[in-house]
């Protein structure tokens, strides 16, 4: 009863903002150049949750709601929810009138299916998010009741565009989800249409002048560009070329500096709360140096987590303390473990591996392995060569890799050819959401990415990650994920090195695309140019 | 021998030239004594600027030392340039011996293929090549190789086909000398000195050529060279300036020299121009 309430309370609250901003006459018209890197592999972010795509995907597709800064459900293609008061019946009452970008309507239809048929299916996060799902009714075209086995409150943190987008049923159903030709030619309800993409430069897309919000989107176009070089994307920033860089796209550094030399250029770490980034090693349990978990715990210890901070990415982000982020303290799930020192040990990671059995040959090696580094960025290459000099202090020779996008997934997560990965994942707002994922012996599922590529399989934490699935006291949930993190501070399938705090860097000429919890993942709807 | 240091030193650029190569040798050479360790290392003093904290050339974003980096990446950049150097004159020399000695349709084949490699732009192949083998340190060397031997071939070639019907040639043949022997004790020796000058400048075009592939981030991420350290340094230009600057003067110099030792070898070493003077 409660959960019902206050989710009606977020809904009108948010309802009054938005009637509240229409009193204003933005300027309408316009193009909005906006940085993307790297360029997505595809735009399927129905079946990938690769960043990129969440950069674009959101201004193409509708969630059934959004989340204000504040956290808050915004009415999006739902124009209100209700949950019944065991939480096992959430109803949508759907917007009416509303249609897909080649014409189609959206009905409750398109709802089922994008939630039974792919995003429960192939989704990355998915069939987690949707995991006690048992079916949805579609009493009539704008009506969708989900049926839950176990109440869920997590789910509905999970229904934004970019995590949750909804499909059209009549471009997927009956062929293979995964290679569907809608994941290069996206058709959705959003406020911008598929336009054009040229690979290697930009995306182009174009208002959609039927989106059911009246008087949106302000803006006529939104152009995506693919700028492989740092600097050039930071000149380009500069002079104004593109108004809007967010996930590190303008690195650290020179968003600093364009932030102090020129006035019409702003910073903010707004935008990112809902996807709590972590940055991690990801280690092959399996085969390899890494089997065992003590070398993990020894890489774990070595690395100086606050000088990768201060040095690489200028003092924005904070030292991992657990498998989880500091951030889920609030909801006091959060609990610092030992075997993540902020300023490393390498004496104690020596010790570690000497204790294991692991001796130094003549050089001074112990093992030798392959470093896989994220094909995001230099910050990202540097951080690498940073912890090959770490690892080299405690005996362990690695190499780096370095990869373009498309090879680097398929190295990771469809055939599991890796030692060890540097990577970032999203741990969003709930652990169920972002975190299980890692670690589920259910998440080993090859050939999707961002899941439990190291392949750990522990029945004990499986049984922990369901009961921290469906236990909703508050109290009990935090003992279920200490023993969670005591599991994983030991084990470390996943050596996690600190949270990331992402900047949006933009230009002042922009405005009213600050609004969501979503940040850049968002669908500037209310974005206009001054 | 004295005679061709005579004529050598009579081009002083030359000279300069070779005191510049020299130098960076030296520093190659010494490398490992006067910054002992990894050139990857780094330190807690990120960005610091030519002179602070001891680094005489400054430090890169994670406190590795510039001038360190460049030490080691001499010895890189000048092994690269010199074993790419003598395997594209060894291939070039065969290709280059067989086809000008019995021409015909020896010489076709042989030159239709050099010709195939000649009309690729010779960068652009080097990069498709390093991307198709991972980026190492011998996809660099066979990149480079592959680029560059088809100039070496037609040279060769050249001096072959003007030395077959001289006399001395035609004398060793009634003397029932083989035909490799010819090749390789008679023909070759007549032509060493245009070898050595072409060698001498794909020297610095390998060099270049090198520099320019881990510019692109081709360059094999586990060895230092001057062209990793501008590339890992090109994006913070505009907050630390000496990162791109000092191995950039590095390559600059270094190139030059070896310009400059190559026409001295030209002048030293050409009938022609010797006549002249």
């Amino acid at each position: 009863m409660t959960l019902n309430s206050f989710i009606k309370g977020a809904l009108s609250a948010a309802a009054i903002t938005m009637a509240g901003s229409f009193a204003y006459a933005q300027q309408a018209g316009g193009s909005l150049v906006f940085l993307v890197q790297p360029e997505p592999p595809t735009m399927a972010g129905y079946v990938s949750t690769s960043g990129p795509i969440g950069l674009l995907g959101p201004k193409i597709y509708d969630g059934l709601v959004d989340y204000d800064n504040d956290g808050k459900m915004v009415p999006m293609l739902a124009e209100s929810v209700d949950v019944s008061a065991d939480g096992k019946t959430i109803t949508f009452n759907l917007r009416k009138g509303v249609t897909w970008h080649d014409g189609e309507a959206f009905t409750s239809e398109d709802v089922q299916f994008t939630i039974m048929d792919v995003l429960k299916k192939v989704h990355p996060r998915g069939p987690n998010s949707f995991k006690e799902v048992s079916s949805i009714d579609t009493p009539d075209d704008h009506t969708a009741v989900f049926n839950l086995d176990n109440p869920a409150p997590y789910m509905l943190r999970a229904l934004s565009s970019y995590e949750s987008p909804m499909v059209p049923k009549h471009h997927l159903e009956g062929q293979d989800v995964k290679t569907a030709k809608l994941a290069n030619n996206p058709i959705g309800t959003g406020p911008f249409k598929f336009v054009e993409w040229k690979k290697g430069q930009y995306m182009r897309l174009d208002k959609n002048e039927n989106y059911w919000r009246e008087g949106r989107p302000y803006l006529d176009r939104i152009v995506g560009r693919f700028v492989p070089d740092a600097s050039t994307r930071a000149a380009a920033m500069e002079k104004g070329e593109v108004l809007y860089a967010a996930y590190n796209a303008v690195s650290n550094v020179e968003a600093v500096r364009l932030n102090k030399e020129k006035d019409n250029i702003g910073l903010t770490t707004d935008g990112y709360s809902m996807i709590n980034p972590m940055a991690l090693i990801e280690f092959n349990t399996k085969e390899g140096p890494f089997t065992d978990a003590a070398v993990r715990r020894a890489i774990s210890t070595a690395i100086d987590r606050q000088y990768m901070i201060d040095t690489i990415f200028f003092g924005y982000g904070k030292p991992a303390t657990s498998a989880l982020s500091s951030n889920f303290s609030a909801t006091g799930l959060h609990a610092e473990m030992p075997n993540y020192p902020a300023n490393g040990d390498v004496a104690a990671a020596n010790k570690i591996l000497d204790d294991a059995g692991y001796s130094k040959d003549a050089n001074g090696v112990r093992m030798k392995a392959t470093f896989d580094l994220i094909p995001y960025g230099e910050d990202w290459k540097r951080g690498g060569q940073y912890i090959q000099q770490v690892l080299g202090e405690i005996g362990i020779k690695v190499d780096l890799r370095y990869e373009d996008v498309p090879t680097w997934l398929k190295r990771i997560y469809h055939n599991y050819d890796f030692e060890m990965n540097l990577n970032y994942f999203y741990q969003l707002s709930d652990p169920v959401l972002g975190v299980h994922r890692h670690y589920g012996t259910n998440m080993i599922r090859k050939g999707t990415h961002f899941v439990n590529s190291s392949r750990y399989s522990n029945a004990e934490l499986d049984a922990l990650l369901s009961a921290g699935m469906t236990t909703p006291d508050a109290t009990k949930r935090a003992e279920i994920y200490l023993d969670i993190q005591k599991i994983l501070a030991n084990d470390m399938p996943v050596v996690n090195l600190f949270e990331l705090e992402f900047l949006v860097v933009y230009n002042t000429k922009l405005k009213g695309a600050y609004g969501s919890a979503m940040g850049a993942y968002a669908s500037f709807g209310d974005a206009y140019l001054d | 021998m004295e005679d061709f240091w005579k004529r050598f030193s009579r081009n002083r650029q030359a000279v300069l030239g070779l005191i510049i190569l020299s130098i960076v040798i030296f520093v190659a050479a010494i490398a490992n004594i006067i910054y002992p360790g990894d050139p990857f290392l780094y330190s807690k003093f990120p960005l610091s600027a030519p002179g602070e904290n001891g680094f005489l050339l400054g430090s890169d974003s994670i406190g590795r030392d510039v001038a360190s980096g460049i030490a080691h990446g001499a010895k890189t950049s000048l092994l690269i340039g010199l074993i790419a150097t003598l395997a594209a004159v060894f291939i070039g020399v065969i290709f280059g011996a067989f086809a000008g000695y019995y021409g015909g349709i020896v010489d076709d084949i042989l030159m239709r293929v050099t010709e195939v490699f000649q009309t690729i732009p010779s960068f652009i192949f080097a990069i498709l090549l390093v991307a198709i083998m991972k980026p190492s340190i011998e996809s660099v060397v066979i990149a480079i190789t592959v680029v560059s031997w088809p100039a070496v071939a037609r040279l060769v070639r050249g001096e072959f086909l003007g030395l077959k019907n001289r006399e001395f040639v035609q004398a060793c043949h009634t003397l029932g000398m083989s035909d490799i022997r010819i090749m390789l004790a008679e023909i070759l020796p007549n032509c060493l000195s245009p070898i050595i000058v072409i060698g001498s400048l794909m020297v610095a075009t390998a060099i270049l050529i090198e520099s320019g592939l881990a510019f692109l981030g081709l360059g094999d991420p586990n060895v230092m060279s001057w062209g990793f350290i501008i590339s890992d340094g090109r994006s913070m230009l505009r907050v630390a300036w000496w990162i791109c600057t000092f191995p950039g003067i590095a390559i600059l110099i270094t190139v030059l020299a070896i310009n400059l030792v190559g026409e001295g070898l030209n002048d030293a070493l050409n009938p022609r121009l010797r006549e002249r003077n």
